[in-house]
């Protein structure tokens, strides 16, 4: 049988400029509509001037392990998709936004379309063995796609000796973003 | 200095990214008030005469106008409240999703499978004790002569929904963690109560002079235990984690207090209760000040709730 994947996504915020290249690859890639985003940037100055630090972070879906957007769906259109993601099936989605209203991280928007949309770590491409178009777009490797079920050791790679953070973790969703600070 | 940008969007900027508007709150509202319709008739059919805890042995006494209006109207309001629920859906063809699945940790789903009982036998009820006025529907007769003997075990079944459907317009919110003013248990509570009083005040609204002071004295216990419930919401909320703290300072306190305090407080429970006493201990005569002011707060409750909840930033 083959082993089962655990997508998750490594953010090293060192790298990052903001350039937002990851929110205009998602626009393109999945054809968002005017007005909305899947991903995003967040940018965080601090400190007195002239001692200022500042953070990017390139900000998406965290594909939970504990989903409250997947409990809360009445009719399982929010699922895990098997491979560490949780994905959004548009046929099932009644536009009812339970799952908006549930998720901690704001992550969701209502597609024009009328369904729920949120970054799916572009799974149509993750299919064809390709990584995801922020992923790839990214011009200073500052987004990594690592498979958590993996021994090729890329995720501990990235993580040793870096302070790892993760968004709003005591909501217990078990999130799947790592930012690298 | 601490400045955070961010290019993503939010609803403060963008309205249409708001995820509820004016229509959940006024299904929550017609929700409340059905359920309680349906506990107050089916109690009143399970008190009387020949009814499950009244005096036995006895015929059934004639169903009193009240019971007879207040059980059409709540399928008739609970149907209305479906109607702005559908209006809230994004994808209004894909209604009919919701009975492909049971998700049992899903509340909506709970909700939505409910309903399919809820209907049924509160029209059932609507059409017994309606039966004088549709004797030349055969087809109608058939259904009601049949299911006429079991009355008491659908006016018991139907008390238990009516509370259930009330419990859950508010549960509804509460396990959304995300948004901390609904991350109450007790939300559930507060809005059965605050349905029961509406259901109260709509039919003291509708009765003959000579009923308007049971439904009166009703609607003070309902009142009294919807304040109840609130202050617990209220302790709840301050005595909690810094985020529910905030939030409820949010609430009570933020750009809703007026209408928290104002209307929904003060003119939904506190005067209206005052004015009830009153016309109980015979200083005042019935006015219809009483349940309108009831309602308002009731429906105003809905609103506040669904859009402070929203306003409010994301679980921290």
């Amino acid at each position: 049988m083959a082993r089962k994947r655990k997508y998750a996504m490594i953010i090293d915020t060192k790298r990052c400029v903001g350039c937002s290249a990851c929110v205009y690859a998602c626009k393109s890639e999945n054809n968002v509509p005017e007005g909305f985003c899947r991903d995003w940037i967040v940018q965080r100055i601090e400190g007195d001037y002239p001692k200022l630090t500042m953070l990017n972070r390139s900000e998406r879906c965290q594909h939970c392990e504990n989903a409250p957007c997947v409990s809360n769906c009445p009719t399982t259109a929010s699922h895990y998709g098997g491979d560490g993601t949780v994905q959004i099936e548009p046929d099932l989605c009644t536009g009812c936004k339970a799952c908006i209203a549930a998720c901690p991280y704001d992550a969701r928007y209502i597609h024009p379309e009328g369904y729920a949309d949120k970054c799916s770590f572009c799974q149509h491409r993750l299919k064809q063995g390709l990584k995801p178009a922020c992923v790839t777009v990214c011009p200073t490797k500052t987004l990594h796609l690592v498979d958590l079920n993996s021994n090729d050791g890329e995720a501990e790679k990235l993580m040793r000796g870096r302070e790892v953070v993760q968004d709003k973790v005591h909501a217990g969703t078990m999130p799947k973003l790592f930012w690298l600070m | 200095m601490n400045e955070v940008l961010s290019n993503k969007l939010n609803p403060q900027v963008l309205p249409h990214l708001e995820i509820w508007a004016w229509e959940v709150p006024i299904y929550l509202f017609l929700g409340g008030l059905a359920g309680g319709l349906l506990v107050i008739t089916g109690g009143m059919l399970l008190l009387q005469k020949g009814g499950l805890f009244g005096k036995k042995s006895e015929a059934r006494d004639p169903f009193t106008g009240m019971i007879q209006i207040g059980s059409v109207l709540s399928p008739v309001l609970l149907g209305l409240g479906m109607f702005f629920l559908f209006l809230d859906l994004e994808n209004k063809f894909h209604v009919w999703r919701f009975y492909t699945a049971f998700v049992w940790t899903s509340p909506m789903s709970w909700g939505s499978w409910m309903l399919i009982i809820f209907f049924p036998l509160a029209t059932l009820q609507a059409l017994i004790v309606n039966e004088r006025w549709l004797e030349g529907f055969s087809l109608v007769n058939r259904i009601i002569q049949p299911s006429k003997k079991h009355l008491n075990l659908i006016a018991m079944i139907n008390v238990h929904m009516g509370a259930g459907i009330g419990v859950y317009t508010g549960i509804l919110l509460s396990t959304f963690y995300a948004r901390p003013i609904w991350s109450s248990s007790i939300l559930g509570f507060v809005f059965l109560m605050s349905g029961l009083s509406s259901a109260a005040a709509l039919v003291m609204l509708m009765a003959p002079r000579r009923e308007k002071l049971m439904f009166s004295k009703m609607d003070m216990y309902f009142i009294s235990l919807e304040g109840f419930a609130t202050t617990l919401f209220i302790i709840g909320g301050i005595t909690g984690s810094e985020n529910v703290r905030d939030a409820m300072y949010f609430l009570i306190s933020g750009p809703y207090a007026p209408w928290f305090w104002v209307v929904f407080v003060m003119g939904g429970m506190i005067v209206p209760l005052m004015l009830e006493t009153l016309e109980a201990i015979g200083r005042i005569r019935f006015t219809v000040l009483v349940p309108l002011l009831v309602l308002t707060g009731s429906l105003t409750l809905r609103f506040i709730i669904v859009y402070a909840g929203q306003a409010f930033p994301t679980f921290a």
